[in-house]
């Protein structure tokens, strides 16, 4: 009865609101990289005393927290999805953490905020792992 | 006079009835339901619309407004989505509201006037979430 209730009221057309390209390629791994970019060169520049070395370090250090930023929130945007947030009820406070570190990064030259936003970032290529992965979000890379 | 004014008032009424019945009648024939996520948050996964067929019949889509329109990569798939602009000629550019995505910049489009069905103005169901749209 109810079904048929429910048939008779459903629409007769889909209207589609996919992303307009979804490519479906995700790995926290591009945000791993950015990240560990800002490690090195907060180190770097820790050692250093070239004051014009120092100065290309926080300008590049910036640009690289703000692409580790974008790579964390298309993983939380466009690839993790309800179920994901159902399986991992902490999904959207690690995200929301990862990208406000990025931030701090982006303004500190303290090894041990980098060092946080390389954990973190580990915690979202968990939940990704446990959730599809390479296996579903990767092509195959050649053996 | 009071009973003059009392029958204007009551054929005001029935004729704004009668106005609202038809939209809604002939909303009711062109509902659709919402697949994907790229509207959100204005419209979700499984949202059920009342789409008004006339809203563009005498004019086009503004910039900001919803749109359901024939997809011209596919005619026989509809889209959802958000006017960005129109130009001169007519057609319209069309791009989710989901921040990720409109940071993409990936927009289809511009779809021809003549391809644009109707504007979703109601959500029909879920029961919680009943209500117009804009």
């Amino acid at each position: 009865m109810l079904t048929r209730v429910l048939r008779a009221l459903a629409p007769h057309a889909t209207a589609h609101a996919h992303c307009d390209i979804p490519c479906g390629v995700y790995d926290p791994a591009q945000a791993r990289i950015e990240a560990e970019s800002c490690y090195k060169i907060i180190q770097k520049y820790n050692e250093s005393q070239d004051e014009l070395f120092r100065a290309r370090c926080i300008h590049v250090k910036e640009e690289r927290a703000e692409l580790t930023k974008h790579h964390i929130d298309v993983m939380w945007h466009d690839y993790f999805k309800p179920e994901h947030v159902e399986k991992f009820p902490d999904l959207h406070e690690v995200c929301w953490k990862a990208s406000k570190q990025a931030s701090q990064v982006k303004r500190t030259v303290d090894i041990d905020e980098a060092q946080k936003l390389l954990d973190l970032i580990d915690k979202i290529d968990m939940m990704w792992r446990e959730t599809g992965g390479p296996k579903a979000t990767r092509l195959p890379t050649p053996a | 006079m009071r009973r003059l004014t009392a029958m204007f008032g009551a054929a005001l009424l029935s004729a704004l009835a009668v106005i609202l019945v038809d939209r809604l009648g002939r909303s009711w024939e062109s509902r659709v339901a919402v697949l994907g996520h790229s509207m959100e948050p204005t419209l979700r996964d499984g949202d059920w619309l009342l789409v008004d067929a006339d809203a563009y019949r005498n004019r086009a889509p503004r910039a900001g407004e919803l749109v359901v329109a024939r997809d011209p990569r596919d005619p026989r798939r509809l889209l959802v989505k958000r006017a960005v602009s129109v130009a001169l000629d007519g057609r319209v550019s069309i791009a989710g509201d989901h921040v990720a995505h409109a940071e993409d910049g990936t927009r289809i489009g511009p779809v021809d006037a003549s391809a644009v069905i109707g504007r979703p103005w109601f959500r029909y169901w879920p029961a919680d979430r009943v209500g117009k749209i804009d």
